[in-house]
């Protein structure tokens, strides 16, 4: 299992064998084929960070649920502004290895 | 590392993103036609209406068609939410204008995508995007000639009803 990336609070992973990928939150891991990381990464983009900012937000949490709703996270605004970058650098990591396996 | 996103994923995943961006855009396109549809509808102008009908029925085959793609290559395609719908016009020809710089918002869209496929090299997709390119063509030219009428026929009275009974024929003299 190789790291992608890291962010603050969170790593990801993939694993050439199990053609998956997974992500270490601070408190458990969890597997994901490519769909559900990609419907990862939607539901990520989808949050809107000003909402936390302008009042909209009041609580300033964001409740998301993954893999087939196998899966239930509640994050905090400063957790939702990592996930951001978190997810971003997830898959540019992933476009660079495409660029790197297509070169070679 | 194994390349795992192109075991699963034929096209680019940032052309996937302005793909379901497009499935909005066609859906909105849809609504938009049906509203200009009903419109006609009410206002005794009904080839005027069928044919936005027909247009609004197009707009969703175009959409189906991007969609059922992203999903076989692979991708998500996301299910639109489509609001801010007009439903308000003064005329027949205010709408075909409507109808236009709407068909040009979508053609501008669909080459911004090519543009991108071609940074990317996503050549998938660029071949598929060829088949709206020249659909798209097809349709700024139906909407151009409707226009055309308002200015053969004007835009009331007996000229409006003539022009309404020669809006069957005008997709097509262009298509064919």
């Amino acid at each position: 299992m190789k790291v992608l990336h890291q962010s603050q609070f969170f790593t990801s992973y993939q694993c050439d064998k199990q053609r998956c990928f997974f992500i270490e939150f601070p408190h458990k891991t969890i597997q994901l084929g490519f769909c559900q990381f990609l419907a990862f990464r939607q539901q990520v983009k989808e949050i809107n960070l000003d909402s936390h900012f302008n009042g909209q937000n009041h609580h300033g949490l964001e409740m998301l649920m993954l893999c087939n709703r196998q899966h239930f996270f509640v994050f905090n605004t400063l957790e939702c502004i990592d996930l951001k970058e978190f997810i971003t650098g997830s898959f540019a990591m992933l476009e660079l290895n495409s660029l790197l396996t297509t070169s070679v | 590392m194994k390349d795992l996103v192109r075991q699963n994923l034929s096209i680019h995943v940032d052309v996937m993103d302005l793909l379901n961006k497009q499935i909005e855009k066609e859906a909105h396109s849809s609504s938009a036609y049906l509203a200009m549809a009903s419109w006609c509808d009410h206002n005794a102008l009904s080839n005027s209406a069928d044919f936005f009908y027909e247009q609004a029925a197009e707009e969703r085959e175009h959409m189906m068609k991007i969609f059922r793609f992203i999903n076989d290559n692979g991708g998500t395609a996301y299910s639109p939410e489509v609001s801010g719908v007009n439903h308000d016009f003064k005329s027949l020809e205010e709408i075909f204008e409507t109808a236009l710089d709407q068909e040009i918002a979508i053609t501008k869209s669909i080459h911004n995508i090519v543009g991108k496929c071609r940074k990317l090299n996503d050549y998938t997709t660029e071949y598929f995007l060829q088949w709206f390119i020249a659909e798209q063509m097809e349709e700024e030219q139906t909407m151009r000639r409707a226009l055309e009428l308002f200015d053969l026929m004007g835009t009331e009275g007996l000229g409006l009803k003539l022009l309404d009974e020669r809006i069957p024929q005008i997709r097509n003299k262009s298509t064919e």
